[in-house]
């Protein structure tokens, strides 16, 4: 496997504008969609890096000196900046663990789908990069690969298990019937949004407490907005950090141009991804569309547009920025991922039922959380970032509060820093016990379903 | 032209994907050159839908939308598009 592995360390090597071309050309002939598609769509993501990497650049150069004098000024101790969820799904795809966890994750499905430890046909390949950053932090924690590909491995069959348990609420409360979504980041706060709705239930008088959400869409639709949140942010940023007006308004454009620009990068890394993932659901699906029920694993992007989600993000938009300022020992800035609160919350609107008030409570404690999660996980988010040639601008320390905050990544990275065999076998333990839980679940329902036909 | 506006959670993952079919099936129908098709987020409808023709959105929608809407996720799932695909160019042709 080192043999294997010392390969694609080479073709990483060779730098993710270079190596992400080769890899998905490669794959997509394999696939069979075709030599001139693939080499289109391997470039086209090519290309996607490369423009992430001169926005993210242009974010670093003015965002880092900004937050560290601002810092300064006022003693907050804000140092590390958060680039956002597309910088972290480049970091992913640009890792060693990253070259090969398309192939690798769908292996995994087929296995558990054979063994009915599934009931999920995952075609959102696209997402596969939640499982390579946590096995690219593993890597990094432990300086071996095959640890960091048996962490992904680990984290997918722990998401795809929750994934098939949320189902019914997805049906439920998000009315997409026959559809799961084993989500790297939206799924990793199911079961935490279970346990506190479960303690919010038990207390006498809060478990009463219910308000309507919904409304407030309006008063904070602006929240929602990148091109105001970014040009706001820069200019309350400019200022605090003592600029003069001309500076503080420059930042205040550049930073909305940031924001703005992002998301269009990350919209060519996806572009160039679909004629594999494509492909690849293709396949997957032809295989096992004759079994018994089946979910499709899809983006939780699918449920995002519930009001009730959107609503309780956008209150947290602000609110996350006074916690990050607030809490003590809180290091991270948060800015590109502001506009990714809503990810987070798709899985606990069904849990809490509509419940705004319990939706709002779980999402201050899981973000408060989170942002320690970020300062934490950002001494290994920098190396794995200068080691997938990721352009930081100015700026000395970056992480996440999409998926650098994500509670499952931590835990697994922390585990394994602890000593990567504590680490694996504690992952491992839970991953087969959840896997054996639910192909139980799986059996019993087929044999029921067989009594009644 | 028709303007259709297609809407994701985020504007850019699964409404990429949607986009290169949704096009492709309405070139299949002969709508070559008859549709534009931009990209949005979901909680944009309620203001930009008075621009355009169609919203196809991928996801659910709880605002208010100012033209007709069709739920595009058929898509992502790659299985039952023809009906909406139907949909879509009933309303297109109106």
């Amino acid at each position: 496997m080192s043999y294997f592995l010392g390969f694609f360390q080479y073709i990483s090597d060779l730098g993710a504008t270079v190596m992400m071309p080769i890899i998905i050309c490669i794959m997509g002939c394999i696939l069979g969609a075709g030599f001139g598609k693939s080499l289109r769509a391997g470039l086209t993501v090519g290309i996607g890096f490369i423009g992430l990497n001169l926005v993210t650049g242009l974010m670093g150069d003015n965002l880092a000196p900004a937050v560290t004098q601002m810092a300064e000024r006022f003693g907050l101790s804000l140092s590390v900046i958060d680039v956002g969820w597309p910088a972290a799904a480049q970091i992913a795809f640009a890792s060693t663990v990253g070259t090969i966890i398309i192939p690798v994750c769908l292996a995994v499905n087929i296995v558990m789908l054979l063994t009915n430890t599934t009931q999920t046909v995952d075609v959102d390949i696209w997402d596969y990069w939640h499982f390579a950053f946590t096995g690219a932090l593993v890597a990094v924690v432990t300086g071996n690969q095959v640890y960091g590909v048996i962490a992904a491995i680990l984290n997918m069959v722990i998401i795809m298990v929750l994934g098939d348990w949320t189902a019914g609420g997805v049906e439920e409360t998000l009315g997409l019937p026959g559809v799961s979504l084993p989500h790297g980041f939206t799924t990793a706060y199911a079961p935490i949004a279970m346990l506190f709705d479960w303690i919010l239930d038990k207390i006498p008088g809060v478990n009463k407490i219910s308000f309507d959400i919904e409304k407030m869409q309006k008063k904070f639709g602006v929240f929602g907005e990148p091109i105001l949140v970014g040009t706001v942010l820069g200019i309350v940023i400019g200022a605090v950090a003592g600029y003069d007006i001309p500076a503080i308004l420059q930042l205040g454009v550049n930073l909305g141009a940031v924001l703005v620009l992002i998301p269009k990068m990350a919209a060519l890394l996806m572009e160039g991804l679909i004629p594999v993932s494509d492909a690849a659901s293709e396949f997957i699906e032809k295989k096992f569309s004759n079994r018994g029920k089946i979910y499709i694993g899809l983006d939780s992007a699918v449920g995002v547009g519930h009001p009730m989600t959107l609503s309780v993000a956008l209150v947290l938009v602000p609110i996350t920025i006074f916690l990050a300022v607030l809490l003590p020992g809180n290091q991270v800035m948060p800015f590109a991922d502001l506009a990714v609160i809503p990810w987070m919350f798709v899985l606990i609107t069904p849990v809490v039922k509509g419940n705004g008030f319990r939706a709002l409570i779980i999402g201050i404690i899981t973000l408060a959380a989170g942002l320690y999660i970020a300062t934490d996980l950002s001494q290994w988010i920098t190396p794995a970032a200068q080691k997938a040639g990721f352009d930081m601008g100015s700026a000395t320390a970056i992480s996440s509060i999409c998926d650098g905050a994500n509670p499952l990544t931590w835990a697994i990275t922390r585990l394994n820093w602890i000593n990567p065999f504590v680490g694996i076998a504690v992952v491992g333990v839970i991953a087969v016990g959840l896997a054996l839980m639910n192909r139980k679940k799986i059996l019993k329902e087929a044999a029921e379903m067989h009594a009644a036909g | 032209m028709k303007r259709i506006l297609l809407v994701c959670g985020s504007g850019i993952c699964t409404s990429t994907a949607v986009n290169q079919k949704v096009t492709k099936a309405l070139e299949d129908r002969g709508l070559k050159g008859q549709f534009q098709i931009t990209q949005g987020k979901a909680s944009e409808v309620a203001e930009k839908s008075k621009q355009f023709d169609l919203v196809i959105s991928t996801t659910v929608l709880g605002g208010e939308c100012h033209c007709p809407l069709v739920i595009g996720t058929a898509f992502l799932l790659g299985r039952g598009t023809e009906p909406i695909v139907d949909q879509i160019v009933e309303i297109l042709q109106k």
